[in-house]
């Protein structure tokens, strides 16, 4: 039976439809490619591998099922396998001496006017956040990204990341914390509080 | 019933700004919030960095060339192997 797995949908229906449904998230995928990659070269890459993956599988996808949270999938599939490897990176975030640690005590404590936690976070430049996020190790970083950047549930991070709910609590918790404990060393070096 | 402890709500504040309670657990929450001074105070903060997170680290300007690359890529006749494609 000359059936090629590899062959890609030639239905101009289906092409019309991914056309349609998928290029519109490119936007997302790409800045969620980039927060990954952390280099624009490499986060090309991904989305473009990941847009190939997505397009040979198309024709299996079942229209009214999550194509986002689908995409996503393929997207952090295509990192894991692809680029991850090459990346030398301590796996986890430290476990010790967060868990009463709060970086809106530590900036309370280290403002004086009252409230002004709040705008000390809006003098922080795009870049310094995105490099705080960036540290995150890989399974932390891409939870807290899925979450707070990408507004999936739970369950949906779950099944993209495929891990257990439990887990994806526990990786945004501690994620987090490492990453206000980031912006914190950068609101001190940047000289936004008196420490 | 005996009253939400801060150290409850702090512990359950990131599923309740997840929009991950539901029901009671998120009411007993909110009332808590209502009357407590420094849990909402850490409540705001934390859905300040959540909305700072996403304005600052979401969607970057694609480069332009991009979805040409993509369309391109998606009908050239012959595509690279990818055995791993979901089905």
């Amino acid at each position: 039976m000359a059936r090629s797995q590899a062959t890609v949908p030639e239905d101009p229906a289906l092409r019309e439809r991914f056309e349609r449904e998928v290029l519109p998230l490119l936007p997302n995928l790409y800045g969620a490619a980039l927060r990954m990659t952390r280099n624009p070269q490499d986060a090309e890459d991904v989305v473009q591998e990941t847009y190939l993956r997505a397009y040979r599988g198309f024709a299996g996808f079942r229209e009214g099922t999550n194509l986002r949270a689908w995409m996503y999938r393929i997207l952090t599939n295509t990192f894991i396998n692809s680029y991850r490897k090459r990346q030398r990176e301590p796996a986890t975030v430290p476990d010790d001496d967060i868990e009463d640690w709060y970086l809106y005590d530590r900036l309370g404590a280290s403002v004086a006017e009252p409230s002004a936690e709040n705008e000390v976070l809006e003098q922080i430049p795009d870049e310094d956040v995105q490099r705080a996020l960036e540290s995150l190790p890989d399974g932390f970083r891409m939870a807290v990204l899925l979450a707070d950047v990408e507004g999936f549930s739970y369950k949906e991070i779950a099944e993209i990341l495929d891990i257990p709910i439990g887990t994806v609590m526990s990786r945004l918790h501690r994620g987090r914390k490492a990453l206000q404990k980031a912006l914190w060393e950068t609101v001190r070096e940047r000289g936004l509080v008196n420490d | 019933m005996s009253t939400t402890d801060c150290e409850h709500v702090l512990r359950q504040i990131e599923l309740y700004l997840d929009g991950e309670l539901v029901g009671f657990e998120r009411v007993e929450i909110e009332r808590h919030l209502g009357g407590c001074h420094p849990c909402s105070g850490h409540a705001d903060f934390q859905r300040r960095l959540k909305e700072m997170l996403r304005d600052k680290c979401g969607c970057r300007d694609v480069p332009d060339e991009l979805p040409e690359r993509i369309r391109a890529l998606l009908d050239a006749p012959e595509h690279p192997r990818a055995p791993d494609a979901p089905a």
